[in-house]
């Protein structure tokens, strides 16, 4: 059975009731949402209470999700709703800072300036122009994925990931591979 | 290596392992409990708006309940003892048999 159809039976059965087919989604998902959630607000601990929060209204919410669409761009629209939400009751500042140096251990202990100066980036980038890089550039989505997942026209994520992708290698110190 | 793959090895970084059970558990675990939260908020409900009623009606009841009470008793205990057994066997939550949820 294919990944889509994996998923395709289990949201059917989940959403006929089955919490066991909506624990199996969840671990199938998870990886892809939590780092993605990670890339967008660039604090570890917020993005995994941010994926919880996402996969509990993913469940309460499940009958909506139409035959046949991505399981992993609707967790991840949910999630970066929630997300623009966290951001804008100001939780995920307070968040930050609480874990900032937590966070970062973890960082050094792995690189190096390059990450550290990704990491900037990042936080320097829009939202949605971190949430299009976080997609398409980290997590092999399609344009269009990432258009249905974030409800951002076409030629919009399109823009985003070039001017994003561009100014991440800017700040890595090489060329912007125009 | 080119621009793209250098970026994605730098996000690799941000990767969570492909299988963390913890962080499944503990999202199932969060799920079981609000369901446990809401069927208690519908059982307190249902439970309290059959209290009110009750007791609005009793006034009008209570003639009509002693009259027939003596007759009826065991029937109506049986009855209740069969509608308790069919809730418990059914084995669906009574939020769903209440129609509050799927």
């Amino acid at each position: 059975m294919s990944p889509a159809s994996l998923d395709e039976a289990l949201v059917a059965a989940a959403q006929a009731g089955s919490s066991e087919a909506f624990s199996r989604l969840v671990e199938r998902h998870q990886q892809a949402l939590r780092a993605f959630l990670r890339r967008a607000c660039g604090n570890w601990a917020q993005a995994d209470d941010l994926a919880q929060e996402t996969f509990l209204a993913a469940w309460s919410r499940i009958e909506r999700l139409k035959a046949g669409a991505s399981v992993r761009a609707w967790l991840c629209g949910i999630g970066y709703n929630k997300h623009l939400s966290a951001v804008r009751s100001g939780a995920r500042d307070r968040a930050r800072e609480a874990s900032y140096e937590a966070d970062h251990e973890v960082a050094r202990g792995a690189d190096t300036a390059d990450r550290m100066a990704l990491e900037a980036a990042m936080s320097d980038l829009p939202a949605e122009q971190r949430a299009c890089v976080a997609l398409c550039l980290a997590a092999d989505f399609s344009h269009a994925e990432a258009s249905e997942a974030l409800s951002l026209p076409l030629g919009t994520v399109k823009s985003h990931v070039t001017r994003g992708r561009a100014r991440l290698l800017q700040a890595l110190g090489g060329p912007d591979g125009q | 290596m080119g621009n793209d793959d250098r970026l994605k090895a730098l996000f690799a970084y941000d990767e969570p392992p492909a299988r963390d059970p913890a962080f499944s558990t503990a999202v199932m675990e969060e799920l079981v409990r609000r369901r446990f939260l809401t069927d208690v908020a519908v059982l307190s409900g249902v439970s309290a708006l059959g209290g009110t009623a009750l007791w609005a009606l009793w006034p009008s009841l209570q003639p009509v309940v002693v009259a027939v009470a003596q007759g009826l008793a065991p029937a109506i205990v049986a009855g209740a003892l069969a509608l308790g057994a069919a809730v418990v066997f059914s084995g669906r939550r009574p939020a769903a048999l209440l129609g509050f949820e799927t």
